[in-house]
């Protein structure tokens, strides 16, 4: 009732065609001066303060899905300049379907305006702006004032200290320029900006206010994702409007709680220019490319199962094959109990090594899946562990009884044991390889809360521990295994040297990282760790002194292997990374990076990109294989530019673009077709006529 | 198991909220994609299908007589003449009002017609659409918002009326004409430029809001 009734006196205004006079509307608008005295020539602010009538608003620059910005007309007199409204923060005005962007209450705009320089002191300048606004409740109502001041001219200025504390507060509310990068990106409906502001967790209330009109849906739901290394927003775009790429202008306000509780609302001005974005964190179900939790476990299981014939996990669970041929004679509760165990360490390391992930991306590191072995002293270890292992393959030096052990309550309790271990150092030495299925679903995985990011992991270690979880509890499987005799200590044997192999694969992964100097003290390292068997293995039949001197002596080499590694530099940035410099040079690289790319697609020109690090086995097969001189030759008559994006060790731009398109790790192929903004994502497993075949169709 | 399911069920309901949200107002209204199809009733009780009118060329106009934009534009006579030209050019005028009862602008089918009376207005029909359907399937934000239709049912012009969003009647006697602009482009069988602009005025008086 009480809204007809203003509804109808509004209108009888209207016909009356009243001029509106402020003082009797529903804003109430003043013009104050920051300055009692201005000098000639000077620069400064003044006030345009609106009082508005509780449950009524006005409107921001971009009002939104209606209503209109309030204007201001300068009658000035010569000489003198006005500068643009300066608009404070708006907030949003829900309106049924529709959504608007302005104020409530109270708003304060600004506006610089300069004196004519050739003003008189003594003299006063007079200045009247005529204010056209459009106030709205339910109904809306456009609304007329003058308002005007006459400012005294002195030598020197004079400020108006009862008006400092009205435009203190004025320039608290206008939005800062924002001195982050900021993205943004297309992906169907959807509109994601991305803001490097370091650690967001702390910010609470963000909203986001697009300047330009018709760009995103005013009422669309914005989600948003505040993380260690700042804030996605994914908006949705303004019906009808076009799918560009065109950069993105507004304001984002927001409340700082690192700050303290009650902090007030802060903003930033910012303009996103075209780049990537992954989506926010529990959108990524959104997205058309992302996986659904039950996809990417089955995903997972399938990476798993896969990885159990990876060249870097074969020789492993070669070794458990071995045991397990033995194992099969033993009972039917030995050999579950076995599998279990081993299936134990398999998800125990698996949860390590996902919780040291989840907790390291937590605080703030960008890394992805395989970040174990962008450290150097990782794969030192890992080195070493593998040497060892290979070792005992080959018979240099026998360890308790874990090969022969047989039957005996004691030794079925270290059989459990070892298979645990076992389990666990499969684990390990399976982060370099991320099988076909394994990415899909490990990037899925980084993108969810802690909890599923956990189960996804698990159902990739089951995968993993699948093929000996069944043999232990299907008899008639291990049954299916060649029975044990002298073809198995020579079959041992033989699979020592996979395990060389990835020796010296770590090897020259660590050279690349950390420089020959460390590759080489690593190697030394490895030839006392060899001492160390032979010493330990040479005293273990000879007399109590020989033993304690073999004993000694393989201790004195191992803390030798030990100390060599302090010339490992955990942090040293290798001069360029083998991966970027010497492998496969049919193809004539250039080192990627998002302004390099940018640039080129900016130019229209076709590119091909290829993440890889020198940790990634699939990575330099792929690049074998696939990069061959005739696709060097495809790409150099096409005009692609090659750009290579080398992940041995950290780097946040390459983990974001890996992110971007829902992966973990590396490898990851795109091309970008001759003026294409949105690239192709090529097959993990690389073929020349993948490739080639892509390049064709640009 | 249970945390299993629960975190399905959210993930699902992450993708589908947004989504049964936007199907709601205004959903694949763009230029170039079909008009969406409706009925409504006329002030003299007649139900008008927008099929009817294929071939022709239709002009949607949302409107309210109590907003100061859509009484600038008749008040001014630039939207009595607008429609004038169309007619003559046999076009297809439909007034749309959304205006639910209660709220500004809401006319029943007598006060409508006395409306078009007063204001000397020519549509080929004037709608009501007080429980807002047709407007909310166009995504109509504002009055007047105004859509033009191609003969084969496809949006040709989405936005303003013209170019100047105002609310005194002066400034439309002098402005640029962005529907009058769109219909000589079609007869010129052209595609209308602009073809669609960021709409003025009042929000549109949908049901269900205070």
């Amino acid at each position: 009732m009480h809204r007809i009734l203003v509804a109808a006196f509004s209108l009888v205004f209207l016909a009356l065609a009243a001029p509106a006079r402020a003082d009797e509307a529903n804003v109430h608008v003043e013009l104050l001066s920051e300055q009692a005295r201005i000098a000639p020539g000077q620069t400064f602010t003044v006030a345009l303060k609106q009082t508005i009538k509780p449950e009524w608003h006005t409107y921001w620059a971009n009002p939104g899905d209606s209503g209109t910005a309030t204007a201001v007309e300068w009658k000035l007199p010569p000489g003198m300049k006005a500068g643009e409204i300066q608009w404070p923060a708006p907030g949003r005005i829900p309106y049924g379907p529709l959504v608007n962007y302005g104020y409530d209450n109270e708003a304060v705009l600004l506006i610089n305006l300069t004196a004519p320089a050739d003003a008189q002191p003594g003299s006063t300048v007079p200045v009247q702006g005529d204010v056209e606004l459009l106030v709205c409740k339910d109904i809306c109502i456009p609304e007329d004032a003058t308002v005007s001041l006459n400012l005294p001219v002195g030598a020197t200025p004079q400020p108006d200290a009862g008006a400092a504390k009205l435009f203190a507060d004025a320039r608290a509310r206008l939005p800062s320029k924002s001195p982050f990068a900021a993205r943004v990106e297309s992906k169907g409906s959807a509109i994601r900006v991305a803001l490097d502001t370091g650690d967001a967790r702390q910010l609470r209330d963000l909203v986001f206010f697009p300047t330009q009109p018709e760009r995103i849906d005013n009422a669309a739901p914005q989600k948003v994702s505040t993380t260690a290394s700042g804030v996605t927003l994914e908006l949705k775009r303004a019906e009808g409007a076009k799918q560009d790429d065109a950069a993105l202008e507004g304001v984002l306000t927001f409340r700082d709680e690192s700050t303290g509780k009650d902090s007030p609302l802060r903003a930033i001005q910012f303009t996103a220019q075209p780049g990537t974005v992954a989506a926010p964190a529990g959108a990524a179900a959104g997205g058309e490319r992302s996986l659904g939790l039950g996809e990417a476990l089955l995903f997972a299981l399938l990476g798993g199962l896969i990885l159990n014939l990876m060249p870097c996990v074969f020789p492993v669970l070669s070794m458990k094959a071995l045991s397990l041929a033995r194992g099969a004679h033993g009972d039917a509760a030995h050999r579950r109990a076995d599998a279990l165990a081993y299936t134990a360490g398999v998800l125990a390391m698996f949860t390590i090594i996902a919780v040291a992930l989840l907790a390291l991306r937590a605080g703030g590191a960008e890394i992805g899946w395989g970040f174990q072995l962008q450290s150097p002293l990782v794969v030192t270890a890992l080195a070493y562990l593998l040497f060892a292992v290979g070792l005992v393959l080959s018979g240099v030096v026998s360890v308790g009884e874990r090969f022969a052990g047989m039957g005996s309550s004691l030794a079925a309790r270290g059989g459990l044991a070892g298979s645990f271990f076992t389990g666990a150092l499969a684990t390990i030495v399976a982060t370099p390889c991320t099988a076909p299925f394994m990415a899909g679903a490990l990037g899925f995985a980084l993108v969810q809360p802690a909890p599923i990011a956990l189960v996804v992991f698990e159902a990739l270690g089951l995968g993993l521990a699948l093929p000996y979880l069944l043999l232990g509890f299907a008899p008639a499987l291990a049954r299916a295994l060649p029975k044990p005799g002298a073809w198995m200590e020579r079959f041992r044997q033989f699979l020592a040297f996979p395990v060389y192999a990835t020796v010296v694969w770590l090897v020259f992964v660590l050279q690349a990282q950390a420089g020959p100097f460390a590759a080489t003290s690593v190697l030394a390292g490895l030839v006392l760790i060899g001492f160390a068997a032979w010493a330990w293995d040479a005293a273990r039949f000879a007399s109590v002194r020989g033993r304690a001197i073999g004993a000694t002596a393989a201790i004195v080499a191992i803390v030798g292997a030990l100390l060599l590694v302090r010339s490992v530099d955990d942090e040293a940035v290798a001069a360029p990374s083998a991966a970027t410099a010497q492998s496969s040079d049919a193809v004539n690289w250039q080192s990627f990076s998002q302004a390099r790319l940018d640039s080129l697609l900016a130019e229209g020109k076709p590119v091909f990109i290829d993440f890889t690090a020198a940790w990634c086995i699939t990575c330099k097969v792929n690049e074998t294989v696939a990069l061959t001189p005739e696709v060097a030759r495809t790409m150099e008559s096409k005009g692609v530019v090659a750009l290579r994006g080398d992940w041995t060790k950290r780097d946040a731009e390459i983990t974001r673009v890996l992110q971007a398109h829902g992966r973990a790790g590396v490898p990851l192929y795109l091309y970008y077709k001759a003026g294409a903004r949105e690239p192709q994502v090529l097959p993990q497993i690389l073929t020349s006529d993948s490739v080639r075949s892509a390049m064709e169709e640009g | 198991m249970r945390s299993l399911i629960l975190a399905g069920l959210s993930v699902l309901a992450f993708a589908g909220a947004p989504h049964a949200q936007a199907q709601s107002f205004g959903q694949g209204v763009a230029v170039g994609a079909p008009a969406p199809s409706f009925t409504a009733t006329d002030v003299n009780g007649k139900p008008v299908n927008l099929a009817d009118y294929k071939g022709k060329t239709v002009v949607l106009e949302w409107t309210n007589n109590g907003c100061p934009f859509v009484r600038a534009n008749y008040d001014s006579g630039a939207m009595q003449k607008t429609q004038a030209a169309a007619k003559a050019q046999n076009v297809v005028w439909l007034t749309i009002l959304s205006s639910a009862p209660g709220q500004q602008g809401y006319l029943t089918a007598d006060q409508a017609k006395a409306d078009i009376a007063k204001e000397k207005a020519s549509p080929a029909a004037y709608l009501l659409d007080p429980d807002g359907k047709v407007g909310k399937s166009y995504g109509a934000k504002t009055t007047p918002h105004m859509f033009v239709i191609t003969p084969e049912q496809k949006i040709a012009y989405m936005g303003a009326i013209d170019d100047k969003a105002s609310a005194k009647a002066a400034d439309h006697t002098t402005s640029k004409n962005y529907v009058t602009t769109a219909l000589q482009n079609l007869a010129a069988g052209k595609a209308p430029d602009p073809a669609s602009t960021t709409p003025y005025g009042c929000s549109v008086k949908y049901p269900g809001q205070s």
